[in-house]
């Protein structure tokens, strides 16, 4: 009966007890490698979830924060910040309490108002779908750890390096300002010029632009040109050559400007998200409307150098 | 029969005790006794009455196998034993699949998490994963590959015409079988694929039933929390049991019948497989039975040792319903439906052409009124079954983005350096081999990295390349600007510039964040992990 076979029983069975062992050793070559194996896959997800955070941020947050999450003076605050790493959480009575990670996360997903008051003009819209945003619960997640890996060269900031803006939200009682930074003293936040806006009524166009964060957005010194487009929204170096985008508000350049601050999403450049807050309107009167158009307007307008309090300094 | 019980005899007490063994050992093996054992380990012919017959009737795993086999259809070259391996391979899908659902919860905000949980953080999840893949992949091929050799030796002739039936049907579930698991990891491999597979549904006449069909299959008009509930419960639950009935279906029509014999064997119009003479009798006890436990473990060694060396399961990024990738691309034993959509539409190449296909698969028995199974009288048959296989072929080549997709040359050109997903060789060659810097196609390269410059070279070559392919794509000039983003992130700004037709210059930017952590898995083979330095490697790049 063996003959009809074209292997011996013997060889199959030895067949078979290598079969066997190698199982055994593919297995127990495993079995060895797989601490090291896991750890190196945490790493490698950790890795991929930042690269994710990283389009995330610039194609939904860089407008705002910056490129290089420096911040952007009155619209939104610098997170590449060592201040942002070592003081925000305390400022807002959380240390200790959450973490900072925790913090970006809830500030990301749920969003964050700001007063009419402080110097935000925008407020932090809800991202996660959650609380209606449009991102999914995991694209969160990424952006977050793509904001928390500024930590490394935040840290390494010295107080000129530092593109904080302080968060005037928070009421800070003089005696705990230096809490946090008593190791590296040489560190002080510098603090801005803008504390306050002056009641409606009769403000000049110039401190408007300042206090309003028009600035924020749009440079006043440099053109808007296919070479130096602004960033955030348009330049406005060339402002009364308007019809580059819209040939009909060429004719009526003050209503267009106007319609722009009163309805911002009336009509938007394609390259421009719709950044630009909706509610100036509530924030000016009709008449600081019309006279911010016309300093807009006129090449030769002048900016004056102001205190904290919005008094001309320079004259 | 004594007629009268000899009186009880005192034994020693080891005697005793070898005598419970033995006993024991015939309970477990049930009816084999250890001498009986030893013969068949010696090779020794069974007695008469063969007593090796009795586990066949009383134990119920055995009695569905036929108790000996003729000695012409155990030769290895017969049946390549492709049934034997096929419900293996189910067996072992069951086994890891049922591992893998511990760690598995079907809704899209957990099933992707899942997945990297289990590969960062479950000793062995890795390996069940890839093992359960490439296990789902083989089982494909080997089903088909069995179809095939049934095919060949006209195997499905009468009295198999029912069995061959079945065997089309189990195919049919082994595919959807493996293409319901492709939506489970909830990456954009998966998310895709399905959604192509699942719209061909959508093309069955008329409208509302097409609809009716697509629907019931997503949950909703697209896939979401319920689509991937359904293809979970189609994957785990349903087609399995299907499956399991189809197979008892058809194994019981296999030992019915028995295995068909070599055509040569017996005359035209004869089949003799169950008539086998007490000579030619190999017995499953013990000798088939070896026979096949050797070759599934030798299967099993090597399905193991390509897994653990060469083999990881994919994983993209997580499923984005608002973005489509770039190419996407039914899993490979559906390329040739998707190269039958590029040349037909939709409710032809999707329901009209396959399902006159799978009709006339089922009926080839009932067509094919030949009754020699010899080669020689069979050339029609061969040669249209060689056929219609390399049809397969070439449609299935069609079917890949090889074939009349293609999208903007700049976009093909940085897609194959550094694609959305996958790897390229910008992740192959990782974040310590591109260095900080702008580098213009235009000018010579300059760099001490022999992989950087091997990157840029490749840079230049494409773009070589696509201007000569694409007629649009004139004097093409690449920048690739590599810039820290943050700790450990460089920022990949690949940037195209080209002369149109019309003589205007085009642009074209993609920008990719590469981590210094982030291992794509085509990179780096299992065995690296043991090496220490291979960590430190990493650390220090």
């Amino acid at each position: 009966m063996r003959s009809l076979y074209v292997r011996s029983f013997g060889s199959k069975l030895i067949w078979g007890l290598v079969s066997s062992f190698v199982i055994v050793v593919c297995v127990g070559l495993t079995a060895q490698t797989e601490e090291t194996r896991m750890e190196i896959q945490t790493r490698n997800w950790e890795g991929r979830g930042i690269e994710n955070g990283a389009v995330i941020f610039a194609n939904n947050c860089a407008t705002c924060h910056g490129q290089q999450g420096q911040g952007l003076q009155g619209v939104a605050p610098a997170l590449n910040s060592r201040y942002f790493f070592t003081r925000r959480l305390g400022d807002v009575g959380q240390d200790g309490v959450m973490t900072l990670s925790n913090y970006v996360y809830l500030t990301v997903a749920a969003g964050r108002p700001s007063k009419d008051n402080s110097q935000w003009a925008n407020r932090m819209v809800p991202w996660s779908s959650q609380f209606g945003g449009p991102l999914r619960g995991d694209q969160v997640v990424d952006v977050v750890a793509y904001v928390m890996n500024y930590e490394e060269t935040a840290l390494q900031q010295t107080a000129s390096e530092d593109p904080f803006q302080p968060f005037l939200d928070v009421a800070k009682p003089p005696e705990f300002q230096n809490i946090g930074i008593s190791a590296d003293a040489e560190w002080t936040p510098v603090q801005l010029a803008v504390t306050s806006v002056l009641p409606m009524g009769d403000r000049d166009p110039d401190y408007l632009f300042g206090a309003l964060a028009c600035s924020g957005c749009h440079k006043l010194d440099e053109p808007q040109a296919p070479s130096s487009m602004g960033e955030s929204g348009p330049n406005f170096g060339t402002i009364h050559e308007l019809g580059t985008y819209r040939p009909e508000a060429a004719a009526d350049p003050a209503a267009y400007i106007k319609e722009s601050i009163v309805s911002p999403d009336a009509f938007r450049v394609e390259s421009y998200d719709d950044a630009m807050p909706d509610d100036f309107a509530s924030r000016m009167t009709e008449e600081e409307i019309d006279r911010l158009v016309q300093w807009l307007l006129d090449p030769d307008r002048v900016t004056h150098t102001r205190d904290a309090e919005g008094n001309i300094i320079d004259e | 029969m004594s007629v009268q019980s000899p009186a009880p005899q005192k034994k020693p007490w080891f005697l005793a005790l070898l005598s419970a063994l033995d006993g024991i050992f015939v309970y477990l093996t049930a009816g084999i006794s250890t001498r009986e054992f030893r013969a068949m380990l010696r090779g020794d012919a069974p007695g008469r009455p063969n007593t090796r017959l009795t586990p066949h009737a009383d134990a119920f795993l055995l009695h569905i196998k036929p108790s000996y086999y003729h000695e012409s259809v155990t030769r290895f070259t017969h049946t390549y034993r492709l049934g034997l391996l096929s419900t293996y391979l189910f067996l072992f899908e069951t086994i890891t699949g049922i591992i893998l659902m511990i760690w598995y919860a079907p809704t899209p905000e957990r099933a992707y998490v899942d997945m990297i949980r289990l590969l960062n953080n479950v000793p062995f999840g890795q390996l069940m994963r890839d093992l359960h893949r490439i296990g789902a992949e083989l089982m494909v091929g080997i089903v088909t590959l069995h179809m095939v050799r049934t095919y060949l030796t006209g195997s499905y002739k009468p009295p198999r015409e029912f069995t061959w039936l079945t065997g089309v049907l189990l195919l049919v579930i082994t595919l959807f079988l493996s293409f319901s698991g492709y939506l489970l990891p909830w990456d954009q491999l998966a998310f895709w694929a399905v959604t192509i597979g699942t719209s061909m549904a959508e093309a069955v006449p008329p409208v509302f039933v097409g609809e009716i069909i697509n629907l019931l299959a997503r949950g909703a008009p697209d896939i979401g929390a319920s689509g991937l509930l359904r293809f979970y419960l189609l994957h785990v639950l349903f087609l399995p049991l299907l499956l399991i009935l189809f197979f008892f279906v058809h194994y019981y029509k296999v030992v019915l019948y028995g295995i068909s014999l070599p055509a040569q064997e017996e005359e035209v119009g004869e089949d003799t497989a169950n008539r086998v003479p007490a000579n030619r009798r190999v017995y499953y006890l013990p000798e088939v039975l070896l026979d096949e436990g050797t070759f599934l473990l030798a299967v099993t060694a090597i399905i193991t040792a390509v897994t653990v060396f060469l083999f990881q399961a994919p994983l993209e990024h997580i499923a984005n319903p608002q973005q489509t990738p770039f190419h996407t691309v039914a899993p490979w034993y559906f390329y040739w439906l998707q190269g039958l959509l590029k040349i037909a539409d939709k409710m032809w190449a999707g329901v009209i052409i396959p399902g006159v296909l799978l009709v006339m698969l089922m009926a080839i028995p009932y067509l094919d009124r030949n009754p020699s199974r010899r080669g020689a009288d069979r050339r029609v048959a061969t040669i249209s079954g060689i056929v219609a296989g390399v049809l397969m072929i070439i449609l299935s080549w069609m079917g890949t983005p090889a074939y009349a997709v293609q999208g903007a040359p700049a976009l093909e050109v940085v897609e194959k350096l550094m694609p959305e997903e996958k790897v390229g060789i910008s992740r192959k060659i990782g974040y310590k081999h591109i260095p900080l810097g702008t580098y213009d196609s235009r000018e010579p390269i300059t760099t001490d990295d022999a992989e950087f410059a091997k990157l840029l070279d490749e840079f230049v070559h494409l773009l070589e390349v696509w201007e000569e392919k694409a007629p649009d794509f004139n004097d093409p000039w690449g920048l690739l600007t590599v810039t820290q983003d943050q700790a450990n992130l460089k920022l990949l700004r690949w940037e195209i510039t080209w002369i149109s037709n019309a003589g205007t210059e085009e642009y074209f930017k993609q920008d990719y964040w590469l981590h210094k952590d982030s291992y794509y898995w085509e990179q780096y083979g299992r065995k690296k992990f043991g090496v220490p330095e291979f960590l430190e490697m990493q650390n220090g790049g």
